[in-house]
């Protein structure tokens, strides 16, 4: 039986152990509201699937990914932090603070329409509040770079990539010469597979992170063996359900995305986007990369614009969107860091200042996604959106734009050498045309000639014969004249005859 | 301190991941294309927010059906090489199917 010092010692360990998964869960819940437009955003867009249908499909999903794999969990529960350099009654506070920084970030870039991260802004809460409350021997830096830094700058240009090979390979394969239609259209009923896809990979990833908070603050106060990292079944529960709600809740806020008109996603390139992200996230969950799904899937919808004949590449967004991501993670380690620098100098009252702070935090959120609430009534009225910030705006939907396609983009080789053979067959056409016409001309001419030819003979044979006529008037003449002299000459003599 | 990175496991990752999406969206548009072959073309319109949409709206979702039936009709196979097609696509359709579950049961025994 524990002594009433034990106990005294113990209650407020209890407490920040409490306090610590119910933020996280918190967490969990915004990790939810936040990405439910990474996965469904393009099926959404490309008209594939009902809002309400995609949103309880990523809901559910989220669900069961989170149950699919534990390997994202492990790794932050049994590899990042050093378990043997923790102190039971310090740790779940230095957690709990890492937590604090982790919202009051992503509060922050959601104020101020930054693009972020909730999973590097986890990480980096945490390990800034490590560091701080514990030392930098708590940290596994080779695990910390193997599974979080290296996946968190490879995994987005793994996932473009692939989107891109993907996006040739979908266009080369059902385009067509002849003009008639290719059946892309076919690829929304794909989508349909592939953003339930991306959802399940979210699940298997995302819900990882917060199980493995929760077990590694569990671990540190000894409710659990360090050498067995895996969360415990009502954790994974309470995760999966909590990530699930959020999609559910978030869902609504996407279709303001799409009233904005900022996707421009063909069924094609939506189907190679997705697959490549949910490719991506689920190789990396089976080898517990904890990766950024906003991230995979922005790189994935970055790279499959880029598969889009003549696409060009808009640098100053994806400038704004890597600055954002690259900030994440030391913004939030520093915000945690303060947070932990609360509980080292006033012990249990500094906790209890980040409770108060993050209660702040959630009632502000609370405050103001009432202010901005979407649901079926008001989902396609886009004119009430706030202004100052835009957390109806899917940022996957938003790097979309750092893609842009021309309408109507230059030919590929063989579309060319059909072109050019076109152009080839209509100037022969044209050159039979002309010689066709030169000949007729030429034809007319001639027959022209040929009736002024025979026009001039019957002229000729009718002068010919008038000619003729008239000599032979003339020889009768002459004969006539010499028939009369004869007949006088013969008169003549026949009268001498007589006398 | 040392710091060891695993990098077999990124590679190992990268050839997963686009081994695996290159299978699906292979086949996935095989299918498409013998389907389209096979004189069904498939035109799917947009359930809901025409307005959002820029890819199809509802006249040219009919624009396209209309042009579909039309290829169908001018078709120059025979019934058997349509049949082929046919088939040839939903075989298609079942290995992409396949990959997918294929991915997910590697993701569950990696546990």
């Amino acid at each position: 039986m524990p002594s009433p010092d034990r106990k005294r010692a113990v209650e407020p360990v209890t407490l920040t152990v409490v306090l610590t998964v119910v933020l996280a869960l918190f967490f969990d819940f915004t990790n939810g509201f936040h990405d439910t437009a990474n996965a469904m955003a393009t099926p959404i867009a490309t008209g594939a699937l009902k809002p309400r249908v995609a949103v309880i499909l990523a809901a559910c999903l989220n669900l069961v990914g989170a149950f699919l794999s534990t390997e994202v969990a492990k790794t932050i529960s049994g590899g990042i932090i050093h378990e043997d350099q923790l102190t039971p009654e310090a740790f779940p506070a230095i957690i709990f603070a890492g937590l604090v920084g982790a919202i009051t970030w992503n509060m922050l870039t959601w104020l101020l329409g930054l693009p972020s991260s909730s999973s590097h802004a986890l990480f980096g809460g945490l390990i800034g509040a490590t560091l701080v409350g514990v030392g930098v021997y708590a940290i596994d830096f080779g695990v910390l770079l193997s599974k979080v830094v290296l996946p968190a700058l490879v995994a987005p240009l793994t996932a473009g990539i692939i989107a891109f090979c993907a996006t040739k390979v979908a266009y080369a394969v059902t385009r067509r010469y002849d003009g008639r239609p290719d059946g892309r259209s076919g690829f929304r009923w794909g989508q349909i597979v592939t953003s339930s896809l991306v959802a399940l990979a979210h699940g298997t990833n995302d819900a990882q992170k917060t199980m493995g908070v929760i077990t590694l603050a569990f671990i540190a106060v000894g409710w659990q063996q360090a050498d067995h990292p895996e969360p415990m079944l009502w954790v994974i529960l309470a995760c999966a359900l909590a990530i699930a709600l959020g999609t559910y809740t978030g869902g609504w806020r996407i279709i303001r995305t799409l009233g904005k008109g900022l996707t421009d996603v063909k069924p094609a390139q939506g189907f190679s986007a997705e697959t490549s992200t949910a490719a991506t996230i689920l190789a990396s969950s089976a080898f517990g990369f904890a990766l950024s799904t906003t991230q995979v899937a922005s790189g994935s919808v970055i790279g499959s614009g880029l598969g889009r004949r003549g696409s060009r590449v808009q640098w100053s967004t994806v400038g704004r969107i890597v600055i954002g991501w690259l900030l994440t993670l030391p913004a939030a380690a520093i915000v945690g860091a303060i947070a932990a620098f609360f509980v080292v100098w006033w012990g249990l009252w500094g906790v209890l200042a980040n409770a108060v702070l993050a209660a702040a935090i959630i009632a502000g959120v609370f405050r103001l996604s009432r202010r901005s609430r979407v649901h079926a009534g008001n989902a396609l009225d886009t004119d009430t959106a706030p202004p100052a910030h835009r957390p109806d705006v899917s940022e996957v939907a938003t790097s979309a734009l750092a893609v842009k396609v021309p309408a109507a983009p230059h030919p590929t080789r063989r579309q060319r050498e059909i072109l050019l053979e076109k152009e080839r067959l209509r100037m022969e056409a044209e050159n039979l045309q002309i010689r066709a016409a030169l000949a007729a001309e030429r034809q007319e001419r001639i027959k022209v000639e040929l009736l002024a030819l025979q026009e001039a003979e019957a002229r000729e044979a009718e002068a010919t014969a008038r000619l003729d006529a008239e000599r032979r008037a003339r020889e009768a003449d002459a004969e006539r004249e010499r028939v009369a002299k004869a007949l006088k000459k013969a008169e003549k003599h026949a009268k001498r005859g007589k006398q | 301190m040392s710091i060891s990175v695993d990098w077999i496991a990124f590679l190992q990752v990268f050839a997963a991941a686009i081994v695996g999406a290159i299978v699906i969206v292979g086949c996935a548009a095989l299918g498409l294309r013998l389907l389209v072959r096979a004189g069904r073309v498939p035109v799917v319109s947009p359930r809901e927010f025409t307005d959002a949409i820029t890819i199809v709206t509802a006249k040219e979702a009919s624009r396209a059906a209309k042009a579909a039936a039309k290829a169908a009709r001018k078709n120059p196979l025979t019934l058997a090489q349509k049949r082929v097609a046919l088939v040839g696509a939903y075989a298609c359709f079942t290995l992409c199917g396949l990959a997918v579950i294929g991915g997910i049961v590697i993701v569950l025994l990696h546990r």
